[in-house]
Parts: C-alpha cells; structure tokens; sequence
C-alpha cells in the first residue's frame, strides 16, 4: 500500500514537472527520451563506482590487517554512506564527460569555422 | 545497460517481494535435535551495553531451545566494540535472568570474525566433549557460519533465529535485500579466501 502510493506519488509530481517543462520552460518533449537515457547512464556510472569502491574495500582491509596488525571488520563495505560516495563519484564523472564533450564538440565547430 | 538494470533492481526491490521471496529461498530448515550444546554467533552490542535487535533475538531462542531441553550447555559469544560491554557477558547475564545456570553458560568475547567464532568454539569444546551443536544465527548467515563450523569438526544442526514476515514497506525490502547481498558477498569471499 505504502508502495503504491510512492509510486502514484512520484508519477504525479513526474507528470506536474513534464507539464511546467513542455509549457512554461517550452523543453521539447522529444528530447525527454534523451534525457532518460542520460539519467540511466548516470544511474550506471553511480553503480560502477559502488561496485569499484566495495571491491577494492575488501582487499584493502585484508591487506590492512595484515600491515597493521590491527582489526579491521570487513563490514566496513556495510554502510550507506558508500552510496552517497559513489553517487557523488558517478555524478562528477559523468558531468565531467559531458562537460568535456561539449567542449570538444564546440572545439570542432569552431576549427570548421561554424562558431564565433 | 548497467544504469537500466541498476533502476530496475532498485524498483524490484523497493516496490515488489522480490527480497522476501529470496529471504525464503536461502532460508535454512531448521534441525532442533538434541545436541550437545547451543551456540550462539555475536551480532553487536552498543557501547552501553545495550544487544542489537538481532543479538537479542538470537540470545532469546537459545535461551528458548535450552528450556526446551534440546541441549545441556549454551555457548555465547560476541566481543565489545570501542571496549565497552561484552556481548558475551550481557547475553550471559540475559539467560542468567532467564533461570539458566551459571555453570551451563560459556562465553567467549575475543572472537572478531564468523571464521574465528568457530576456531575457538573448536577450542573450548575440545575439553568439553562437545561435537554436536545447534548453531544459532540468521539464516541468511547460516550458510557461512555452517560449512565454518563443519569445518571445525562439529555435527552441525541449524536453529536460524529468524521470525519471517514479509516487510511491505520500501524501505525495509530495501534493508532486507541489503543483508541478502551482504551475506552473499560474505559467502562468496569465505568461499575464494578458502575459508567456508
């Protein structure tokens, strides 16, 4: 029940922000798709870096235990603030992608001598 | 690709039993058979001396199983954190309290990891003429802990701690799918390190 109504929460608030985007900001709505696509491809980057951080945790603790001599519990990969690391991580490396991109692209116009 | 798995995981999981249907796939039957003793494996205890929900619901079916007569001993282990209380200690005061003889409980508190648990439960059974347990955990971590304990040389028979119910709330299907990934993940290092 709690479930649904997040759910039905969420597609309501979703639907205010597609009608405000398409009518007061004039977004175009073909270009909605695109940014789906760009949210799930930071999604992904968000999850690489989770999977990258917990994989290398577990030997690192292994290895500091070892140097150390001092416990460390490998339930330190256990805590939620890696998803606010890695999501922090994720989201600058995919502006920096686009950033770059953007950059470059502008680069290009401009040898071409479209731009400017 | 990853990011579309990524949401549809996150929305499986959060919205659909997803985490309670795989909770009761690698749930473990339990095996409450006269044995020769009751161990129960340390959760956490705060500073303070106050047990996690989940060392106290172990603690209470050992003391459980005990009272029913299913073994003479109980084993209790769990060391401190920040060298405050020992678990060991409050959970042997809890079945103190619950009538338990003092001379029917061992505590063990220097054990850190699920793999030392069992090495030095092997120790102090030795001595004692112990080599049937029933082994006290969640189930989750049942797996683990078994094939460790297995390892050490004892008949093992699981009394997982557990009492099902199927959360409805997000976020607790999220927690759930949490300790089913923890404990896979703990599975899948025992099995590559060579432990379990």
């Amino acid at each position: 029940m709690i479930g649904i109504f997040m759910l039905a929460l969420a597609g309501l608030t979703s639907v205010g922000a597609y009608l405000l985007g398409t009518r007061r900001l004039g977004l175009p709505p073909a270009r909605l798709g695109a940014a789906v696509g760009k949210t799930l491809e930071t999604v992904g980057a968000v999850l690489i870096f989770l999977v990258a951080n917990l994989v290398v945790a577990v030997p690192l603790v292994v290895a500091l235990r070892a140097v150390t001599g001092t416990f460390v519990s490998v339930y330190v990969t256990d805590d939620t603030a890696w998803l606010g690391l890695s999501l922090l991580q994720g989201l600058a490396f995919q502006w920096w992608r686009e950033a770059s991109g953007k950059k470059a692209g502008a680069l290009a116009l401009e040898e071409r001598g479209d731009l400017g | 690709m990853t990011g579309l798995g990524g949401v549809a995981l996150f929305l499986a999981t959060a919205f659909t039993p997803l985490a309670h249907a795989l909770t009761l796939w690698m749930a473990v039957e339990p095996q409450l058979v006269p044995s020769d003793a009751i161990v129960v494996l340390g959760a956490t205890v705060s500073p303070s001396g106050i047990l996690s929900n989940e060392s106290t619901r172990r603690t209470d079916h050992a003391i459980d199983l005990y009272h029913r007569g299913l073994a003479p001993r109980l084993i209790l282990l769990g060391g401190a954190r920040d060298s405050g209380a020992i678990e060991a200690e409050i959970r042997a005061k809890l079945a103190r309290l619950h009538s338990i003889p003092a001379d029917a409980i061992i505590t063990e508190s220097r054990a850190r990891t699920t793999r030392e648990e069992a090495a030095r439960v092997r120790d102090l059974a030795r001595s004692r003429g112990i080599r049937t347990v029933l082994l006290v955990t969640n189930s989750g971590h049942m797996a683990r802990a078994r094939a460790l304990f297995e390892r050490a040389g004892f008949e093992v028979h699981p009394a997982p701690s557990d009492t099902y119910f199927e959360p409805t709330a997000p976020e607790a299907r999220l927690m759930l799918m949490r300790g089913l990934l923890q404990e896979i993940l703990g599975w899948l290092y025992y099995r590559i390190a060579g432990y379990a």
